[in-house]
C-alpha cells in the first residue's frame, strides 16, 4: 500500500496550505527526511519531509494550489511497490503535464478575449488612455467598469497587475526601452501584510504619542548584565530585550493598553504576550514572546534569539507568531530617530522604539550630553483615551529612565 | 402587481422623492411617507427659498450699480412682505409640482410620521396604518444644528427654518456660524439694508472651501458692509427687551456684539429621532445612520440616503444617493461614487467647487494649479463682475483634474462642466482643448486649464 502524504496541520489555527514547490518529481527515489515539498500558510513557509524511504508516487496537488489540512497531496511508494507503479508513471506523468499547462494557457488567452470590445472603438476615459500609454497596456484587452463599460484608470491598473501587455504592433515604438519593469506577484505573506496593514489603518482610530527618554540607565544596566546573561544563557542581551521587559512591566500597570478590540467589547488580557516586529526578506512578521512578565531578562534574550533564528531559517510554526497582546517595533539598528508603527490588530497599541542618539539636553539648568531615545506609541483611540495613553507613556518613561523601578 | 418589489421610502425630500420616481420607473411599487411637506428641507426650508430671497437681493444689487451701465435709477423700496410672498410662491409651485409628479407615477404618498415596527414594516403614528415593504429607504433628512451656549433658547434666536418664516425685516442681526448657510443669509440681509455681523469659530469663513477662494469671498462680503469676526467662540446670548447681546471670545479676549435678532446657522444634524430605528437595530454612529458603499445599512433590506447618513449634506448628493439605493434594492450592484460632488454658494460673487481643494490635493501628491483671474475675461467685464477667479487643480503626472474651484458670476451653473469632466476622468488637456463659447465666463475655466496644459491665451 502506498503511503498517503497529506497537508500537515502546523498549528491549532491552520486550516489550509498552499503548495509552493515540489522538491521531488513523480518517480524520484526518496529517503526518510528528504524534503518532498514546501508549503505556505498565511504566515509561514514550511518544508515537509518524507516519512520513510521509497519513491514519490503520484502528485495530486500541483504547485500554487491550496488544499485543506489533511488533504492527500501525493503518495509515497514503498520499495516493493516501485516497480509496479513506475511503469505506469511515464504514461501518467506526461499526460498530466500536457494536461496541466493547457487550461492555464487557455484561460490566460480567454481573459482578454472575453473582455475585448465587439467593435473597433475602445471606450476609455482620457485619464485611462494616458495611464495605459504609460504602462504599455493594450486598451482593447481591458474590461471597462465605468459608465456604459467605459474603461477607467482603475481598470487599466488592474489589467496591468494581471499581466496584460501592450499590443505587439506597438512594441517597435518602444524599441529602446530603459530598465525593464519587473512584476513581482504577491506571495501569501505579502497579501496578508497588505491586508492587515490596510485594515488596521481603515478600522482603528490610530493616533500617536511620542516621548524622548534618557537611555543612560538602560545602557548601564545592559552593560552590567551582559556578561552575566552571556555566561548563564549563552546569548547576548540587547537594548530591545530590556525595552520589551520594561514595556511589559508598564503594560501591567496600565491594563487598558494590553487589550483587544472585539465586536462585543474591549477584551482585557490577563497576560502580556509581547509581539516583536521582525523583518524577513519576504516581509514583516511578528513573532511572540509569551508571558513576558513572568520571564527573566536572560530568558527573554533566549526566546528572542530562538525566534530570530527561526525567522532566518524560515521555520516559524504558526503558534510562534500568534497571540501577541502588544507589539514592540525597534528601528534602532537603522539609526532611525523617530517613527510611527501601524497597530498590529486586533491589538490596540504598538510601541515604536527608535535609535539611542547622544543629544544635548538640559539637566538641572546645565546643558549635558545624554543618550536619548524616542519611543512612539500608536494607539487605537476607540479603546484607549489620550489620558490613558499618556499615563502609560509616563510610566514607561519612568521605567526606562530607571529600570530598577520595575522591581517595585 | 404582487410580483412587484415593494419599497417604502421615509421622507419626501430630495433624498426620497427622486428615489421614489426612479424606483417606479424601474418597475417597483412605492409608498412614500412624509411628515411635513413634499420636497423636504431643500424645497421648503433650504436651497430653493434661500435662493429666491437672494434673487431679490440681486435685483437690489443691479439697481445699486445701474449708474455703471448708464441707467439712472431713482431709488427703491424694500417691501419685505412681498419679498417673502414671492419666495413662498416659488416654493409652493415647486412642491405642488413634486406632488403632481409622484401622483403621475402612482407613488402612494402618506402624510404622517413613520416608525419601525420590524425590518419590513413601518407604522404611520398618526393613523396606526402599517406599511409592508420588501425594502425600506430611510431619507428622513436633517434639522438645523444647535450649540450649547447660554441663551440659545432665547426668543430672538432663530434657526434657518424660523428665519425663512419671519414676518418683518430686522434692523440688525448677528449670524452665528460663517458656513454656507450663514454667508448666504448675511448676503441677503445686507442687501436688504440690515446691519449684519457674522461670527465664525474657525479662522476663515466657509470652512472646507479652497482657502484661496474662501479668502476672496470673505473680502467681497466684507466690502458689502458685512462685519466678519473669525476665530471667535460664542459664549452666550443675553436677551433684553428689543436687543440681544452675543458674547464671544477671541483667544483670551472677550467681546460683545448687540443686534435685534440672532441667526443660528451652525450646520445641520441628521434627524431620525422619530423612526425608532433602534428597535430594528439599524446602526448609527455620531448621530448619523451608517451605510455601506451600496447605501445599505447593517440591517439587510434597509437602506439610507441623504442628510440622515451625515457627511456632505447637499440636495444633489442626497438625490444621487437615493437613486443609487433604489437601484441596489432592485437588483443592481452599484457603488455610490463620491469623486465629483459639487458644492455651491449663492453669494455675490457665487462660489462653486468640485473635487479636492489645493490643500487636500497637495497632501495626496504632486499637483499643478492653473489659475485664471476674471479680470482677463471679456464677459465678466461686460457684467461688471471681474472680482473672481477659476482655479483648476490637476495631478502632475497624467494631468487628471482633481478639483475645480470657481468664484465669480454664474459659478454655480458653470461648475457642471467640471463635474461631468471629473466623472469622466478628464485631464486638463481635454478641459483646455474643448471649444468654449465666446463670450462667456466659462472661457475662464478653459484658460485656467490651459495654464496647466501649455499656457493661457489671455494672460501674460
Amino acid at each position: 500500500m502506498p503511503v498517503e502524504i497529506v497537508m500537515p496541520k502546523l498549528g491549532l489555527t491552520m486550516t489550509e496550505g498552499l503548495i509552493v514547490e515540489w522538491r521531488k518529481k513523480e518517480g524520484d527515489p526518496v529517503k526518510k527526511g528528504d524534503i518532498l515539498f514546501v508549503l505556505e500558510t498565511e504566515k509561514v513557509t514550511y518544508e515537509v519531509e518524507a516519512p520513510e524511504d521509497g519513491a514519490l508516487g503520484k502528485i495530486l496537488v500541483k504547485e500554487q494550489e491550496t488544499v485543506p489540512v489533511g488533504a492527500v497531496v501525493a503518495t509515497l511508494l514503498k520499495p516493493g511497490e516501485i516497480a509496479v507503479e513506475v511503469t505506469a508513471a511515464p504514461v501518467a506523468a506526461p499526460k498530466a503535464e500536457a494536461a496541466s499547462p493547457a487550461p492555464a494557457a487557455a484561460s490566460s488567452a480567454a481573459a482578454p478575449a472575453a473582455v475585448a470590445p465587439s467593435g473597433g472603438r475602445v471606450k476609455a476615459t482620457p485619464l485611462a488612455k494616458k495611464v495605459a500609454k504609460e504602462l504599455g497596456i493594450d486598451l482593447s484587452a481591458v474590461a471597462g467598469t465605468g459608465p456604459g463599460g467605459r474603461i477607467l484608470q482603475e481598470d487599466v491598473e488592474k489589467a496591468k497587475a494581471s499581466g496584460i501587455k501592450a499590443p505587439a504592433a506597438a512594441a517597435p515604438a518602444a524599441a529602446a526601452p530603459a530598465a525593464e519593469e519587473k512584476l513581482v506577484t504577491f506571495t501569501g505573506m505579502r497579501r496578508t501584510i497588505a491586508k492587515k496593514m490596510l485594515q488596521s489603518k481603515l478600522e482603528a482610530a490610530q493616533t500617536y504619542m511620542s516621548n524622548t527618554v534618557d537611555a543612560s540607565n538602560l545602557q548601564r544596566y545592559r552593560e552590567a548584565l551582559l556578561p552575566f546573561v552571556e555566561k548563564k544563557y549563552g546569548v547576548r542581551l540587547t537594548i530591545t530585550d530590556l525595552m520589551m521587559k520594561v514595556t511589559g512591566a508598564a503594560l501591567r500597570e496600565h491594563p487598558v493598553v494590553n487589550t483587544r478590540w472585539t465586536e462585543k467589547g474591549i477584551l482585557y488580557l490577563p497576560e502580556v504576550h509581547m509581539g516583536m516586529a521582525m523583518a524577513l526578506d519576504e516581509g514583516l512578521i511578528v513573532p511572540v514572546i509569551k508571558s513576558i512578565n513572568a520571564k527573566s531578562l536572560g530568558q527573554i534574550a533566549v526566546d528572542r534569539t530562538a525566534l530570530i533564528r527561526k525567522g532566518k531559517t524560515n521555520s516559524f510554526l504558526p503558534d510562534d507568531i500568534k497571540g501577541s497582546t502588544f507589539t514592540l517595533s525597534a528601528m534602532g539598528m537603522f539609526g532611525i530617530e523617530q517613527f510611527t508603527a501601524i497597530i498590529n490588530q486586533p491589538e490596540n497599541a504598538i510601541l515604536g522604539v527608535a535609535a539611542i542618539v547622544d543629544k544635548p539636553v538640559v539637566v538641572k539648568g546645565q546643558i549635558v550630553i545624554r543618550p536619548m531615545m524616542n519611543v512612539n506609541l500608536s494607539y487605537d483611540h476607540r479603546t484607549i483615551d489620550g489620558a490613558e495613553a499618556g499615563k502609560f507613556m509616563q510610566t514607561l518613561k519612568a521605567f526606562i529612565e530607571d529600570p530598577v523601578m520595575i522591581l517595585g | 402587481m404582487a410580483d412587484k418589489t415593494r419599497i417604502t421610502i421615509i421622507g419626501g425630500g430630495v433624498g426620497g422623492y427622486p428615489a421614489a420616481i426612479r424606483a417606479v420607473r424601474m418597475g417597483a411599487e412605492v409608498t412614500l411617507i412624509e411628515k411635513d411637506a413634499l420636497g423636504g428641507t431643500c424645497l421648503n426650508w433650504g436651497c430653493i427659498p434661500t435662493k429666491a430671497l437672494l434673487q431679490s437681493a440681486n435685483v437690489i444689487q443691479t439697481m445699486k450699480e445701474s449708474d455703471t451701465f448708464g441707467i439712472k435709477c431713482k431709488g427703491y423700496e424694500v417691501d419685505f412682505g412681498a419679498v417673502m410672498n414671492r419666495k413662498n410662491t416659488v416654493v409652493s409651485q415647486l412642491t405642488r409640482g413634486v406632488g403632481a409628479l409622484l401622483k403621475a407615477k402612482k407613488v402612494k404618498v402618506i402624510q404622517g410620521t413613520a416608525s419601525f415596527v420590524d425590518p419590513k414594516t413601518i407604522q404611520v403614528n398618526e393613523t396606526g396604518e402599517k406599511v409592508q415593504g420588501d425594502a425600506i429607504l430611510i431619507a428622513s433628512g436633517s434639522k438645523p444644528g444647535r450649540i450649547p451656549v447660554e441663551g440659545i433658547d432665547g426668543p430672538d434666536v432663530m434657526d434657518s427654518n424660523q428665519v425663512l418664516a419671519m414676518k418683518a425685516l430686522p434692523k440688525s442681526v448677528v449670524v452665528i456660524g460663517g458656513g454656507v448657510i450663514g454667508v448666504e443669509f448675511a448676503q441677503f440681509l445686507i442687501a436688504m439694508g440690515t446691519e449684519v455681523t457674522i461670527i465664525e469659530m474657525l479662522p476663515g469663513l466657509v470652512p472646507g472651501v479652497d482657502k484661496e477662494i474662501a479668502a476672496i469671498l470673505q473680502k467681497q462680503l466684507s466690502a458689502t458692509g458685512v462685519k466678519v469676526v473669525t476665530g471667535a467662540a460664542v459664549k452666550g446670548i443675553a436677551h433684553k427687551k428689543t436687543e440681544n447681546t452675543v458674547t464671544y471670545t477671541i483667544g483670551d479676549k472677550t467681546e460683545t456684539v448687540t443686534a435685534e435678532k440672532v441667526f443660528l446657522t451652525v450646520g445641520r444634524k441628521p434627524d431620525f429621532s422619530l423612526l425608532n430605528i433602534d428597535k430594528v437595530g439599524v446602526k448609527h454612529e455620531r448621530g448619523a445612520i451608517v451605510v455601506n458603499e451600496f447605501m445599505e445599512t447593517n440591517v439587510p433590506g434597509i437602506y439610507a440616503a441623504g442628510d440622515v447618513i451625515g457627511g456632505i449634506m447637499l440636495a444633489h448628493l442626497a438625490s444621487a444617493e437615493g437613486e443609487c439605493a433604489v437601484r441596489n434594492i432592485l437588483g443592481h450592484r452599484e457603488v455610490m461614487n463620491y469623486k465629483a460632488v459639487p458644492s455651491c454658494i449663492y453669494t455675490t460673487p457665487e462660489v462653486a467647487c468640485v473635487g479636492l481643494t489645493e490643500e487636500q490635493a497637495k497632501e495626496r501628491g504632486e499637483i499643478q494649479v492653473g489659475r485664471f483671474p476674471l479680470r482677463g475675461n471679456g464677459k465678466a467685464l461686460v457684467l461688471n463682475e471681474t472680482e473672481g477667479m477659476v482655479k483648476v487643480i490637476s495631478d502632475r503626472k497624467f494631468g487628471e483634474v482633481l478639483g475645480v474651484h470657481i468664484i465669480g458670476p454664474h459659478a454655480t451653473d458653470m461648475i457642471a462642466e467640471a463635474v461631468l469632466g471629473m466623472t469622466m476622468e478628464m485631464t486638463a488637456e481635454e478641459l483646455a482643448g474643448a471649444i468654449h463659447p465666446h463670450p462667456t465666463v466659462s472661457e475662464a475655466i478653459m484658460e485656467a486649464a490651459m495654464t496647466i496644459a501649455g499656457g493661457a491665451i489671455h494672460m501674460p
